[in-house]
């Protein structure tokens, strides 16, 4: 059954300590907060263990969002990158130092592509070209991996992401910009491989 | 002579009028420029199945089993902090309240001192007019002297 209250409600229900509130905003928004949770850290179980968490994050924070600042989805989406991205720059981190144990071996040798390959979920047309957009994501700088997620992906619009990046919308474009041109080289190297 | 003549459009205006944050004025400029331009046409076609590619991009998603374990350890440490905020009450939202001060004075640091230093002012005044702290203490009026004129 749909609760047919707004996210405001369930915000302040949430707030004053109702189970059914906050039970409700998580079944309303655990698939697109893990998404964006997934597209960042690449790893399913990472990102269902950066979900809970970031629910835990959001009700802690929320007597601090403020409906004329910015929408609930929005700032929640915006919650969940800056997780999921302290997320994966610990991880990276680390791949790093065990990289430094194991001298010779790639970072990245390990890292778990191949369990979305295998997946029954991916097959799909492209999947190679998808792969290696993911594998481009995952190599870009956190601000440009921040905006190209929740641009093309939880769908904010550029002005949305400035404001609550605090950062010019000519940084957000150029940041986008410079993401998907990335990855537009990216794929021409890739066809070229071909 | 008109724009679209004039010059081609670089592939930031292109991806931002695929993605619909063109600014509305310029739209039908693109497009036009787009009908007589070949090179920009075939950038605007690349970066268009670039975007549309996105959608490929499949997430896989956890079995409702998964979700509901999730969900049962979610609840279960919201009811936890509620029941630690019931009990602490008062003393944590000052704790709360402390935090975020902390967090502002640390984030802005510049206009925090600025309001430190005309607490300080106003406090001092207020301070040895009301309390006559210079009678207790006879060194306070010279500090307090010397702060004014600092600050």
């Amino acid at each position: 059954m749909t609760s047919t209250l707004s996210d405001e409600d369930l915000v302040e229900g949430t707030l004053e300590g109702d189970e059914y509130a906050f039970s409700e905003l998580f079944d309303r928004y655990r698939h697109p907060v893990y998404s964006t949770a997934y597209r960042i850290i690449q790893n399913a179980e990472e990102a269902q263990d950066a979900t809970q968490e970031i629910f835990i994050k959001l009700y802690r924070s929320l007597p601090v969002w403020s409906r004329e600042k910015a929408k609930f989805s929005t700032w929640l989406f915006r919650l969940a990158a800056n997780h999921a991205i302290d997320h994966w720059r610990a991880r990276r981190r680390r791949a790093e130092s065990q990289v430094s144990d194991d001298a010779g071996e790639s970072a990245w040798d390990g890292y778990p592509f191949g369990e979305a390959i295998r997946s029954p979920y991916q097959e799909v047309a492209g999947r190679e070209q998808v792969d290696e957009i993911r594998r481009c994501v995952d190599h870009l700088p956190e601000l440009q991996k921040k905006v190209f997620i929740l641009r093309y992906f939880d769908e904010l619009k550029l002005d949305e992401i400035a404001e609550l990046e605090n950062c010019s919308l000519g940084t957000v474009k150029t940041s986008l910009f410079r993401a998907t041109q990335s990855i537009r080289k990216a794929l021409r190297r890739f066809r070229g491989t071909r | 002579m008109r724009r679209q003549e004039a010059r081609h459009y670089s592939e930031e205006e292109l991806l931002l009028e695929i993605i619909g944050e063109a600014a509305p004025e310029s739209r039908a400029e693109i497009s036009a420029h787009l009908d007589a331009c070949q090179e920009c046409r075939s950038i605007h076609q690349e970066y268009a199945a670039l975007v549309r590619n996105l959608g490929d991009w499949v997430v896989p998603e956890p079995s409702e089993e998964a979700w509901r374990a999730r969900k049962a350890l979610l609840m279960e440490h919201y009811r936890q902090d509620r029941e630690w905020i019931r009990r602490k009450g008062l003393l944590w939202y000052l704790r709360w309240g402390a935090l975020k001060t902390w967090d502002y004075a640390i984030e802005n640091p510049l206009p925090t001192m600025g309001y430190i230093a005309a607490a300080v002012a106003f406090a001092s005044e207020r301070t040895i007019t009301v309390f006559r702290l210079d009678w207790i203490l006879p060194a306070t009026g010279e500090v307090f002297k010397f702060l004014r004129q600092v600050l």
